[in-house]
């Protein structure tokens, strides 16, 4: 059994590894022959010919698509993400400090939906066709239906600029700017380590909004998600078997569907993180969050290819890992794969 | 259940009502300008390298010229205090002066910013180049005659005021060349270091640039005319046009900047704020691709011309971007002709495409950037001259493919904007009446002109006299007959509609007077309390 597990382990590292590969080949060669023109952004508009040639051959961008490509392996084996158009910074540390704002927000949205869409879920399918199933089904099919972008601008017209109960765009007050440095990128951990209470309050002011927001789609998923989960359970001889013995309606989701499920739902919350980092892009647009999805989107408007690859590359790595993980998760707990495997 | 499902409710309400409390928003404070707008076309904060017009707003205010133009166009001392011209060149007498750094003002520091600017060679030297200063030549032409005199002489293509006008711009800041030095790699002028990095002589210095994040300038407390009045400007990169508006309403932002017509125009009569509408002396273009077997012909040029309805889309599109142009001059200028009658005239334009050889019309593509207002424009251009039998099918694109597009003459038509460098005829005509060599091997995608591949020897040959005359009023005639000719060619860069930078600002703002060119500096703005 246990010999068997690393190979499965193995075989399915191989995999998110050759996946990985074939999404850097891909995004190279589609960024590459876009018709963008770094060269331009850099040099401007009005550059001549000869600057504008030296700074392609500074570039590399002389060199025929496989050099290029060979070249940025070379570099990606070293570590080397290659330098930003936009900043001008190396892409890795461009992204270490974009990647942390998007954790951090991501991170709470992915705690929000499962705190809220787990029980809504549960609930929903023990009282079915309740008005409480009513309502969970129409919460979802709305967080479902609703652009991200929609709902942005109307919270904040709401909870911002109306009734002024959170902070605006950005991660922080901008008298705040530059006060709390930065040890893990992410906000509120920092102002908390450094004990800048005021600060952490402001910044959790701001990122309620937007995590909310961002949760929003992936709650309607996971709510969806749990309740057809439980209702599978909730047939089930064992839990019918249970009820007659006179297990309250709570005892019984907690000691018996609860442990059944766990895996299905590590695997839809897995799934939901990844989506949640990835989908991060246009709330940080509507929320100026300076995060990887800002960044990327202003990449991808000047031909930043150094920062899309890499971004892409970090995201799918991210979005791969997490679905890696939840398989293995699934493989380790579930014991009806376990007996399939032996 | 009934009461597991309120206790729920309660306490989800009592959660969200706990992490609302503590927070509680002020308004920027007195001392702390804060500014909305879109950072996304900012690469660089190097006044050598870069030109984009948000870029060289923050840049005019941690770097010093020789001399200043003030948003009415006058020409002003900065750096120097005073300056003597004659037949051969221009004398410049420093005024006492200290970089951020502490180092003095020389004109050590003043040749070495010429020097660089040319010898990095990108966009920013175009200005000076056009007039004949190069890296070949610099060393030679600007000289530091002692520590507080600088000598410029004349390229040979310039007269003193056309050269005081390019002095003026923001790509001829001066930097502390002893701090610059210290950041050298690669030869690289010291370019890697001052994208992100400020040495200058202005009243703010860069505390810190986070690319599409925050601009943050610190005052400069030494200023040679006293410290500034606000201890800090912070410029927001806020992307979205709405989100930007309730932020300006909500207080977080005192001006506001890239707002969409709509949201502008929300603000229009409301107490609290005021607009500005900068004029930039830079229009809309319809670029029309020469080399095009149809656009090669000058009557369907002036069909183009007589198809669109400048009056109508100026009403319902540009709102406060634009004001209808067709000669790329604005009309308030000393010397700026009437415009020609280039109204939508349908029948008119159907009749000249008939003449041209195209009685039944034909295709072709519009590029342009997809952005507010040039995406609109666009739509309404095609609308317009559907009606004459010319059907457009629409490109849009970001900001890198279509410029690349138009650098490599690979377009039919294409919507770029300009700005004028200076507040006269040739500042803003210039880029729309030369191109000294329209040959493919020339290869000149600097040249705005020869992007459209409109080959035009005597009205570049005019531009270049113009350029030379040192009389004012020979200097107007020459001006008027520029644009005569230019109506007359049927041009391939055709204006449509003169470009203004519309702002919204607080009523606690006050001193801020937007300049043309982007040269406004804050050092003066103050700050009311909150009202």
């Amino acid at each position: 059994m246990k010999e068997l597990s690393v190979a499965e382990f193995g075989r399915r590292l191989a995999h998110l590894l050759v996946s990985l590969f074939i999404l850097l080949c891909v995004t190279f060669v589609i960024g590459r022959v876009l018709p963008t023109d770094p060269v331009g952004a850099i040099v401007g508009e009005l550059a001549d010919p000869a600057a504008y040639a030296a700074m392609r051959t500074r570039l590399g961008l002389d060199l025929p698509i496989y050099q290029q490509f060979l070249l940025y392996l070379n570099g990606l084996a070293h570590g080397d993400f290659g330098t930003a158009v936009l900043t001008g910074n190396p892409v890795s540390s461009d992204l270490a400090q974009a990647f942390p704002a998007t954790f951090e927000l991501a991170t709470l949205a992915v705690i929000i939906s499962t705190f809220v869409g787990v029980p809504l879920g549960l609930v929903a399918a023990l009282f079915r066709d309740s008005v409480i199933d009513k309502v969970a089904r129409v919460v979802a099919l709305v967080g479902h239906s609703i652009p991200v972008f929609w709902f942005g601008i109307v919270g904040l017209v709401i909870f911002y600029a109306g009734l002024n109960w959170v902070g605006g765009p950005g991660r922080i007050d901008v008298f705040y700017e530059g006060l709390v440095t930065p040890q893990t990128g992410l906000l509120l951990v920092d102002s908390l380590l450094q004990g800048e209470t005021e600060i952490f309050w402001n910044a959790l002011g701001h990122i309620i909004l937007p995590a909310i927001i961002l949760a929003y789609a992936a709650m309607a998923y996971i709510t969806r998600m749990t309740r057809s989960f439980t209702l599978e359970q909730l047939s089930q001889d064992y839990v019918i078997a249970a009820r007659a013995k006179g297990v309250s309606p709570f005892g019984t989701i907690w000691r018996h569907v609860l442990p059944n499920i766990a895996v299905q739902l590590i695997t839809i919350l897995a799934i939901s993180y990844g989506g949640l980092l990835e989908g991060a892009v246009v709330t940080e647009i509507v929320f100026s969050w300076p995060g990887i999805g800002q960044y990327m989107t202003n990449a991808l408007m000047i031909g930043d290819m150094n920062a899309i690859v890499a971004g892409t590359i970090i995201v799918g790595f991210i979005f791969m890992l997490l679905n890696f993980l939840a398989d293995v998760a699934y493989a380790t707990f579930d014991p009806r794969m376990r007996e399939a495997a032996q | 259940m009934k009461h597991f499902s309120k206790s729920l409710f309660v306490g989800v309400v009592f959660g969200a009502l706990t992490i609302a409390a503590p927070l509680s928003y002020a308004a920027t404070p007195k001392d702390q300008l804060v500014i909305g707008t879109s950072l996304a076309q900012v690469l660089s904060l190097d006044p050598h390298q870069a030109t984009e017009g948000k870029a060289v707003e923050i840049m005019s205010n941690l770097y010093d010229r020789l001399v200043n133009s003030t948003p009415d166009g006058k020409i002003v001392p900065q750096l120097a205090e005073s300056w003597k011209i004659d037949d051969k060149g221009i004398s410049f007498t420093l005024r006492q002066a200290n970089f951020a750094s502490g180092n003095p003002v020389t004109s050590k520091d003043v040749v070495y910013s010429l020097a660089r600017l040319l010898k990095l060679d990108q966009a920013a030297a175009a200005n000076l180049k056009r007039v004949g200063y190069d890296k070949t030549n610099v060393d030679k032409l600007v000289t530091a005659v002692d520590d507080k005199t600088v000598r410029i002489d004349f390229s040979g293509q310039v007269t003193a005021e056309m050269l005081l006008y390019r002095l003026a711009a923001s790509t001829t800041s001066v930097v502390d060349s002893v701090e610059v030095e210290k950041h050298v790699t690669d030869n690289d002028w010291g370019n890697a270091w001052m994208r992100t990095h400020s040495a200058g002589s202005g009243p703010f210095t860069l505390n810190r640039w986070s690319p599409n994040e925050l601009v943050i300038l610190d005052a400069n407390k030494d200023y040679v005319t006293g410290a500034p009045k606000m201890k800090r400007v912070i410029v927001r990169h806020v992307p979205e046009s709405q989100v930007e508006r309730l932020m300006l309403e909500h207080g977080d932002i005192d001006i506001a900047s890239a707002l969409t017509a709509a949201d502008l125009a929300t603000f229009k009569d409301k107490q609290g704020f005021t607009i500005q509408r900068i004029p930039t002396g830079g229009f809309y273009v319809l670029s029309m691709n020469a080399g095009n077997q149809y656009l090669s012909n000058p009557k369907v040029r002036e069909a183009i011309a007589y198809g669109i309805d400048y009056k109508g889309i100026e009403k319902t599109i540009m709102g406060p971007y634009g004001r209808a142009r067709n000669v790329p001059v604005p009309e308030n200028f000393e010397s700026a002709i009437p415009n020609p009658d280039w109204n939508l005239d349908v029948e008119k334009s159907k009749q000249l495409l008939a003449e041209a050889g195209f009685k039944d019309g034909f295709s072709l593509t519009l590029k342009t950037i997809a952005q507010t207002p040039r995406i609109d424009l666009a739509t309404a251009i095609q609308a317009s001259l559907a009606q004459v039998g010319i059907k457009i099918d629409i490109q849009q694109g970001n900001g890198s493919e279509i410029i690349a597009a138009h650098r490599a003459r690979d377009f039919d038509l294409l919507i770029p904007q300009t700005s004028a460098y200076m507040p006269n005829v040739l500042g803003s005509m210039e880029q729309f009446s030369s191109n000294p060599d329209n040959s493919k091997e020339a290869n000149n995608a600097g040249n705005f002109v020869w992007r459209s591949a409109w080959d035009i020897p005597e009205l570049t040959a005019l531009t270049a006299k113009a350029s030379m005359e040192p009389d004012a009023k020979k200097r107007g005639e020459l001006y008027v007959e520029m644009q005569k000719m230019f109506v007359e060619q049927k041009p391939a860069v055709l204006p449509m509609f003169e470009r203004f930078e519309p702002i919204v600002l607080s009523s606690k703002v006050e001193g801020y007077v937007g300049h043309p060119t982007q040269l406004t500096r804050l050092e003066n703005v103050t700050k009311t309390e909150a009202q």
